[in-house]
């Protein structure tokens, strides 16, 4: 196996995790899209070496690439673009309703700490709000 | 038609699927009359006794069915009927009949809970029937977890009352941790025993041994409530007394015993199994034997003495002798049967008198023939007297226990009759005190239902010491099931003038004489419950607890759960860090390749650290142009042509959508970012060692040409990758454009309630 | 949003659509031989159509239609097979005379892919619509031919 793929591919997710776990949800949509591009070359380089494109018609079939990750591959970067569309609507929604893209804490988890922490009154305080 | 021909798999699946469906079934039914519920729920409990009476009584073959879910990891269910599999459904379908009988009578009023009752009873027994005949070490557990729910809801089944409610937590608490101690000790017994299937247990030498044998002798324990786990029984007999009666003396807590039995023969050579298992037997029958005799409650009595006798189970089965486990066998037969006839006497006694202490209950014998006999009958039964089934059972276990030799002779034999003796004692005192003078007690009407079924229970004891063949036909199949040295033993009416019968003979005086004299100090205080308070209490004081690790664990930052996520899964790649071979690395496929992972990295950095949005959706672009380049060195011209588009849309829907935002990102803590930066390096690196070591272990060598072929012959077309796509798998191309079609009407549907929003 | 475009930019504009609706045609029938396939011609029609949004020439529409058409064409070419025995998907290989490339050997792959290109050419419509994109033209009060003059 290639080692500068494997460099890519750990950079690649090392950057994209440092990515996605930031308060700007535009730093999250492109730390996803690193995350798909890892995926992508790791199908690639879990396949096999590099060939000749597989065209059967144009190159010996001895040369050629792996195809079969290469298809998956295919599906993966379009479903991982599908991803990043939705992602960008969100965000695109997100900032219509707050005026920017920040990540807020989960407010119904905090709801639940503050609850199990303030034990006697939780259960009504929970009903009132 | 031979008897053969009902040992069929379709018929043991067809009853089990009756069992299933007459559940809700049952519920409607008790929804318009209890009665009309009650016999519903009856109807699978009684075919199924009847199907096991006629492959008993054709000794047929027995046989083994599943129904496998993931092949390879035996996950699935699997069922045996083997002797003790048909010994226990008859217990526990049988008994199952009787009691839904019972019940017809116990409740009276058609309240609103008797749909929930029928249907927890038929469930349970549903649960109990799948466990008996359970083969894979899975199906055991999944019908032992299914008996602890079931029971949990059987028990609350008052559940206005606090103390009822207290009780039934209590039970499944303990029944539910030793089921997961079960667990853990059925995944070592399996791996170290190479089978999953209890049929094909074969003894067991490893030295990870002692481990299952604590841990399935944990599950053991708190299901057959053994000292010091028996504490949620006695809480338990808040239930009603079919409850009590069918789950609580004659067939949940004998799964225990039943898992023992079964289990025992794998555990021959670890001595833990041997030792664990006497001390607790022998703690039990004492312990629970004294505590009977303490007691003022007929019920708390009847199941204190439960308590002691599967004390007397377990020593018997973990004493190990071919006599032992002979007589545990027809112990655990007898005793199904006579403690249910006294609970269900005792439930009778309640209803019809309104109270279960002994001091306030008299004459009983003139107002209530019937279940005086029943349990004089059961009774006596109980105290090993004959002419009745429990005398001869009894008189196995005492020449069992005199037939030992060795240092733990000793205790055994003297433990075993010192528990007979206490046994003779609280079942005089229970007799005396329940049926025996004192003030007249009022007496409501006899009830048809509770009286059908007791009478049966009640005669079961006779029949069996009359019909001592047949008994022997059922019980010694089972015996020699688990020790092919128990079929040299049979049960006899009449045993002679033996050592044995000398002994028993003393037993029985002694526990009558010590029976009578503690009967006259009634005045002493039933004992507290202080075991069952203190599991409440440290119950209560851990979900006092438990708010704040939830507190710190649910904390609402998602970055944060995002890293634990991450760290966690990233824990799955360490085993594979040892597979990588160095040989099959190379430094690159071509130079260019090189080039091109370097810049990416490069330009991946600068996007996580350049300040503005612009410039990170540039960087994104950089980087997607470079995974672009290393498709077409690899020899991927598709990917590559379709990446470059791909990035186009995204780079400029990127600055369409967010490129007006303020121009920096916010910045950030400086720790935090500097435990992100530890978990992402970690967690870049774990992937990239996990791929290597997979690509060093390749399983085989990739089909090409054969799809290069496929692709001419069958797709027409000469690009592989996009016959692959179109045709080969085209399946995979199908979801995935109604995934981005799903993606489109998902954005649609956040514009138009942009729109919405702005026009209100 | 992206401010009001310059005639320079429009006439740009206008002189590639043709030019890459002919790529985009290339690629869809090229794919099953060469590189390219309906996913990727979809893409570059989906470029055509955010440019000419972006550039104010046309307001993108019709999301619904083409996804709903797309997504109807797939599955039918996928369900055809089994009225005749087949397997789901199979796929019926014929020769279609296609002018400047030549025989093309294709089948039912291609209203497969012609499906495939609808569904990414709405999605792209789509995002568009939901980026807010189609605001632009819509905020021009004249008709999209004279908005050339106009600005």
């Amino acid at each position: 196996m290639s080692v500068s793929l494997l460099v890519a591919i750990a950079g690649l997710t090392g950057v994209g995790v440092y990515m996605i776990t930031a308060r700007s949800l535009s730093r999250i949509i492109l730390g996803f899209s690193l995350l798909g591009h890892a995926a992508v070359l790791a199908l690639l380089a879990s396949g096999g070496p590099a060939g000749t494109p597989p065209l059967a018609n144009q190159n010996d079939p001895s040369t050629i690439a792996n195809p079969l990750p290469q298809a998956l591959a295919l599906t993966a970067i379009v479903i991982s673009f599908g991803l990043t569309l939705f992602m960008l609507a969100l965000a695109q929604r997100q900032q219509n309703l707050t005026g920017d893209d920040l990540v807020e804490d989960d407010l119904e988890d905090i709801r639940i700490a503050r609850m199990a922490t303030d034990d006697d009154d939780s259960e009504t305080e929970g009903v009132e709000s | 038609m031979t008897v053969d021909s009902f040992a069929e798999p379709w018929i043991l699946w067809t009853l089990l699927v009756l069992h299933v469906v007459a559940i809700p079934l049952s519920a409607l039914g008790a929804r318009r009359d209890h009665r009309l519920g009650l016999g519903i729920a009856a109807i699978p409990p009684l075919l199924t006794t009847i199907w096991t009476v006629i492959l008993l009584a054709g000794s047929a073959e027995p046989f083994t069915t599943e129904l496998l879910w993931v092949e390879g990891l035996d996950v699935g269910f699997s069922f045996r009927t083997d002797s003790i599999a048909l010994l226990m459904t008859l217990l526990v379908s049988g008994i199952g009949t009787l009691v839904l009988t019972y019940a017809t009578g116990y409740f009276s009023s058609s309240s609103a809970q008797m749909p929930r009752m029928t249907a927890s009873l038929l469930a349970f027994s549903t649960s109990m029937l799948g466990l008996v005949l359970a083969d894979s070490i899975w199906t055991v557990f999944i019908f032992w977890e299914f008996t602890s729910i079931t029971s949990f809801v059987l028990v609350g089944h008052k559940d206005v009352d606090a103390s009822v409610r207290d009780a039934a937590r209590r039970a499944l608490m303990i029944t539910g941790a030793g089921g997961l101690s079960l667990l853990g000790g059925l995944v070592i017994l399996g791996s170290e025993a190479g089978t999953t299937s209890l049929s094909e247990l074969e003894p067991i030498t490893g030295g990870r041994g002692w481990i299952a044998a604590l841990l399935i002798l944990g599950g053991v324990a708190t299901k057959s409530a053994q000292v010091p786990f028996h504490v949620w029984l006695p809480g338990a007999m808040k239930a009603p007394t079919p409850v009590s009666a069918y789950l609580h003396s004659a067939t949940m807590v004998k799964a225990g015993v039943l898992l023992l039995a079964i289990t025992g023969p794998a555990f021959v050579d670890v001595a833990t199994w041997k030792w664990v298992g006497l001390a607790l037997g022998i703690t039990s029958m004492l312990w629970g034997g004294i505590t009977s005799l303490r007691h003022r409650d007929a019920k708390l009595i009847l199941a204190w003495g439960t308590i002691s006798q599967l004390g007397l189970l377990v020593t018997l089965l973990s004493v190990g002798t071919a006599k032992a486990t002979f007589a545990a066998i027809s112990i655990l037969f007898a005793h199904a049967i006579f403690k249910a006839a006294l609970f269900a006497v005792v439930g009778e006694i309640d209803i019809r008198t309104g109270t279960r202490d002994i001091r306030e209950l008299g004459g009983l014998h003139r107002t209530m023939p019937i279940a005086t006999a029943v349990a004089v009958v059961s009774g006596l039964s109980m105290a090993g007297v004959p002419p009745l089934l429990g005398f001869a059972a009894k008189e196995a276990a005492v020449e069992a226990a005199l037939k030992l030799s060795g240092i733990d002779a000793l205790i055994v034999s003297t433990s075993i009759i010192g528990g007979s003796v206490i046994t003779v004692a609280y079942t005089t005192r229970f007799l005396l005190g329940t049926f025996g003078a004192g003030p007249d007690t009022s007496v409501a009407p006899r009830r048809p239902g509770m009286t059908i079924a007791t009478t049966i229970l009640g005669l079961g004891s006779i029949v069996g010491y009359i019909a001592m063949g047949a008994v022997n036909n059922i019980v010694r199949p089972a015996a020699i099931e688990i020790d092919k040295k128990a079929e040299v033993y049979l049960l006899y009416r009449w045993p002679g003038l033996t050592t044995g019968f000398m002994v028993s003979l003393g037993i029985v005086a002694a526990g009558v004489v010590v029976g009578a004299f503690i009967l006259n100090r009634v005045d002493q205080p039933a004992p507290e419950a202080r075991g069952a308070d203190m599991v409440d209490s440290g119950l209560d004081r851990f979900l006092a607890w438990a708010p704040q690790p939830i507190a710190a664990i649910q904390h609402g930052s998602l970055p944060v759960y995002l890293a634990t996520m991450v760290l966690v899964a990233l824990t799955a790649t360490i085993p594979f860090a040892s597979d990588i071979d160095v040989d099959t690395l190379v430094l690159w496929d071509s130079p260019f390749q090189g080039a091109l992972a370097l810049a990416i990295v490069v330009a991946a950095l600068a996007g996580a650290f350049v300040s503005s949005r612009l410039g990170a959706a540039l960087t994104l672009g950089a980087v997607g142009l470079g995974v672009s380049g290393i498709f077409v060195v690899h020899g991927a011209p598709d990917l590559a042509l379709t990446q470059l588009v791909v990035e186009t849309v995204i780079v400029v829907g990127f600055v369409l959508g967010l490129g007006h935002l303020a121009r920096s990102f916010p910045a950030a803590h400086a720790t935090w970012k500097s435990v992100r930066m530890a978990v992402s390096t970690i967690l870049g690196v774990g992937v990239a060692l996990a791929l290597a070591a997979s690509g060093s272990n390749p399983s085989g060598t990739p089909p090409i040409e054969e799809l290069a072929e496929a692709a001419v012959d069958e797709g027409g077309g000469a690009n592989i990758v996009n016959v692959i796509l179109t045709d080969l798998r085209a399946l995979d191309t199908l979801g995935e454009v109604v995934v981005l079609a799903v993606v489109a009407i998902g954005i649609l549907a956040l514009a138009n309630t942009r729109e919405t929003e702005a026009n209100a | 949003m992206i401010g009001g475009s310059s005639p320079v930019l429009q006439l740009g504009v206008r002189t590639a659509t043709p030019l890459a609706i002919l790529v985009g045609v290339y690629l869809f029938f090229a794919g099953h031989n060469a590189p390219g396939g309906g996913f990727a011609a979809g893409l570059v029609f989906g470029a055509v159509v955010t440019l000419r949004a972006i550039a104010g020439i046309q307001r993108p529409t019709h999301a619904m239609t083409l996804l709903s058409g797309g997504t109807l064409m797939v599955i039918v070419v996928a369900a055809i097979p089994l009225f005749f025995g087949e397997p789901l998907l199979d796929q019926a290989v014929g020769s279609i005379e296609v002018p400047l490339l030549g025989k093309v050997k294709s089948g039912s792959a291609l209203p497969f892919d012609l499906g495939v290109s609808a569904i990414v050419v709405g999605l792209i419509i789509a995002l568009l619509d939901g980026l807010g994109v189609g605001d632009i033209t819509a905020k021009r009060p004249q008709s999209p031919d004279s908005s050339e003059v106009a600005s």
